[in-house]
């Protein structure tokens, strides 16, 4: 959008406040301990785990290190739920995270949009017509995203889902004589192949997907530093959270025009 | 006395007689050599003969020797040199027959490999000195006897360490003494130990593959029973010893998994049957596709024991987990339809009770070596249907993500042509 005479391009703004900074990087910490003293357990014939885990001291405690990360990121799933019921910032944030209809169109308005198929489509003069009467589908413009894009909050539900399954089967692998009083063994299987293959998945779209995200993106290489100053320049907002950007342009112009009524009540402030 | 042609040949077979009336009748006195007369020469340290051998005998060794405490002398077993009154005698004596008092051993050596009828033998055979010494034999009991359990590896080895070939190398017979037996022969002193001729026969050795050899695959589990008495009664209760009996051959017997030499103790971590190693053992038979066809056993234990988190933790080295023998036995391993059997579901919680306290019928409700087969119950199959999903699940959303990531990179790259 148009730039909002009500917001500099090198104003700040707190994108991530302490406490939701200090809960990333416990779970970027916890996460990669998991990941590190876990993933040698599924792949248990790769040469480079049986070097980083070369004795039966090291695999115990492998076992130690894993269950403190575990608690670990149990401990901070629990803050932040707490932070989110509690606190107005939390409420709001997660009324932003939630998924809507418009996350799936923006996927595929991104992904039509970057591939520009149709436009070289239309370009050649195919399918004038349906392109004419659907000008959706040409993918011209990529979309608009609020505060959270698609990709954030796909990651954010990633994570929720993953904790959520990661933490519920991994307590009742650890506490193995409690799970096979309440399940049969059969069932007992199931979580342990869960919490393997759930590793899997989390760990390979964390490597591919957050890292292309934050780090390798050409607009953020080398690396995007919200997770640590939880800073983002009115400019950013403009580009990247455009509707955010709006937003804030809209309520400030609203607060504006309020000012102005209130030091002039006959309303005629502006002409 | 001596006269060639006709007097030879009349006198002297009448002369000879008349010297043996003549001892007969005299003997003490008149006896042509004493050990004395033996002794003036071969009590001489510097007497050397032709080829610069010396010809020194110890008295002191000799009076310990087995023949010696029993009082034999020279001539006893150098009968050749009776009635020789010509010194120094020829230096090539006739064979000492020890035959002559030990007739059954001689008998057993000719039938064994190490005779000339007997079968597999071949090249140049050992005579009874090569293992029991000339002068100085001693009863293996004694520790300085070269059949002496603790000096037989030696013996034995001075063939067979190098000379003979046996297919496997010295290395082969060189484990031996690593092994449990020999260190309990040599550290503990404990003679019962198994030695060479425990287990390979002493005088009616055979060879291996001769199926009347003590350690043929039919003879060894009956050997090893010798000693390890208990052993054998429970491996011929065992799913292994009844098919064992069945004649099957490819049933392990005890060498199979204890090795043959190098046999250690089970907690001795460089032992085959070690916690963490016993699994690959087991595998040579339980995780072969054409033995598990042939003889109708499920396959791949090893790799869906190494899959679980008992397998996975062993590999490790983490020797607190189950492995294969926690949960089947090892002698007395049965056959999971046994009702004695300590995997038969109604014995499944006592079993995995031994480590998981409080284990009850849940831990039977499922499949420990879980793989993916028809012969699975359909429920039992769940865990890998969830897997198949999760498989599917990841390839889906992963390719989706690179997709995405491809689009965004090539977006880039064409508006860097246009505008750059």
């Amino acid at each position: 959008m148009d730039k909002s005479p009500f917001i500099a391009d090198d104003e700040i703004f707190e994108r991530m406040n302490l406490a939701e900074r200090i809960q990333h990087l416990v779970l970027m910490v916890t996460f990669l301990l998991l990941v590190l003293t876990g993933l040698p357990l599924f792949f248990y014939e790769f040469k480079l785990f049986r070097w980083l885990i070369p004795s039966e001291a090291a695999f115990q405690v492998r076992g130690i290190i894993h269950r403190l990360a575990a608690v670990g990121l149990i401990g901070v799933v629990v803050w932040h739920i707490g932070t989110t019921l509690f606190t107005r910032r939390g409420r709001r944030n997660f009324k932003e995270l939630r998924p809507r209809f418009k996350d799936f169109r923006d996927a595929l308005e991104l992904f039509g949009h970057n591939l520009g198929l149709t436009r070289f489509l239309e370009g050649k003069g195919l399918f004038r017509k349906f392109f004419k009467k659907h000008p959706f589908w040409l993918f011209e413009l990529p979309p608009l995203f609020g505060r959270y894009n698609f990709i954030e909050k796909f990651e954010y539900w990633a994570v929720a889902w993953g904790s959520l399954v990661m933490i519920l089967t991994g307590f009742f692998m650890w506490q193995v004589e409690l799970s096979l009083r309440l399940f049969p063994l059969w069932i007992h299987d199931i979580f342990v192949v869960i919490h393997g293959y759930e590793a899997i998945l989390a760990f390979l779209s964390i490597i591919i997907w957050h890292m292309y995200s934050v780090h390798f993106n050409p607009e953020v290489f080398p690396m995007s530093k919200i997770w640590l100053n939880g800073r983002i320049s009115g400019h950013e907002l403009r580009t990247l959270h455009t509707l955010e950007y709006q937003a804030i342009h809209l309520e400030r112009e609203r607060a504006r025009a309020k000012a102005s009524q209130v030091m002039n009540p006959y309303g005629n402030a502006k002409s | 006395m001596r006269s060639p042609g006709a007097f030879r040949l009349l006198l002297r077979p009448a002369f000879v007689l008349a010297l043996a009336l003549a001892l007969a009748w005299r003997a003490p006195a008149l006896r042509a050599q004493s050990d004395d007369d033996c002794l003036s020469c071969h009590s001489d340290p510097q007497l050397k003969r032709g080829n610069g051998t010396s010809v020194f005998l110890n008295q002191e060794r000799y009076a310990g020797s087995s023949h010696g405490q029993a009082g034999l002398s020279c001539l006893d077993c150098h009968a050749g040199l009776r009635g020789v009154r010509d010194f120094p005698h020829a230096e090539k004596l006739k064979k000492v027959a020890c035959a002559s008092c030990h007739e059954k051993p001689v008998s057993e050596i000719a039938l064994s490999v190490h005779g000339r009828t007997g079968p597999g033998s071949q090249g140049p055979l050992p005579g009874c000195p090569d293992c029991h010494g000339r002068h100085d034999i001693r009863p293996a009991r004694d520790f300085e006897s070269m059949t002496s359990p603790i000096n037989l590896p030696q013996t034995c080895g001075r063939c067979h360490l190098e000379k003979v070939k046996n297919g496997r190398g010295g290395e082969f017979i060189r484990q031996y003494e690593q092994s449990i037996h020999f260190r309990a022969i040599k550290k503990s002193g404990l003679t019962l130990a198994a030695s060479c001729s425990s287990c390979h026969g002493a005088h009616a050795v055979q060879a291996v593959k001769t199926p009347q050899s003590l350690v043929s695959r039919k003879n060894i589990i009956r050997t090893c029973g010798q000693c390890h008495v208990g052993i054998e009664k429970d491996y011929l209760e065992s799913v292994h010893g009844l098919d064992y009996l069945k004649g099957i051959k490819d049933v392990p017997v005890c060498t199979d998994c204890h090795s043959e030499h190098a046999i250690l103790q089970a907690q001795d971590p460089n032992s085959r049957v070690y916690v963490t190693r016993v699994a690959e053992v087991c595998a040579r038979c339980h995780d072969n596709l054409t033995i598990a066809r042939q003889y109708g056993m499920s396959a791949s234990r090893l790799k869906s024991f190494s899959d679980s988190y008992h397998g996975t933790a062993l590999k490790f080295g983490e020797r607190r987990v189950a492995n294969c023998a926690s949960c089947h036995g090892f002698h007395d391993i049965r056959a999971a339809s046994d009702p004695k059997s300590s995997i038969n579901p109604a014995n499944l919680p006592q079993t995995c009770g031994q480590c998981h306290a409080g284990a009850g019928k849940n831990f039977a409700r499922g499949n420990i070596h879980s793989i993916q087969d028809e012969t699975v119950t359909a429920k039992y199959r769940s865990s890998h249907i969830i897997k198949r999903i999760y498989l599917i699940l990841i390839t889906v959303i992963l390719s989706t993500l690179v997709l995405f990531i491809a689009a965004d990179l090539f977006r880039r790259a064409v508006a860097r042509k246009r505008h750059g």
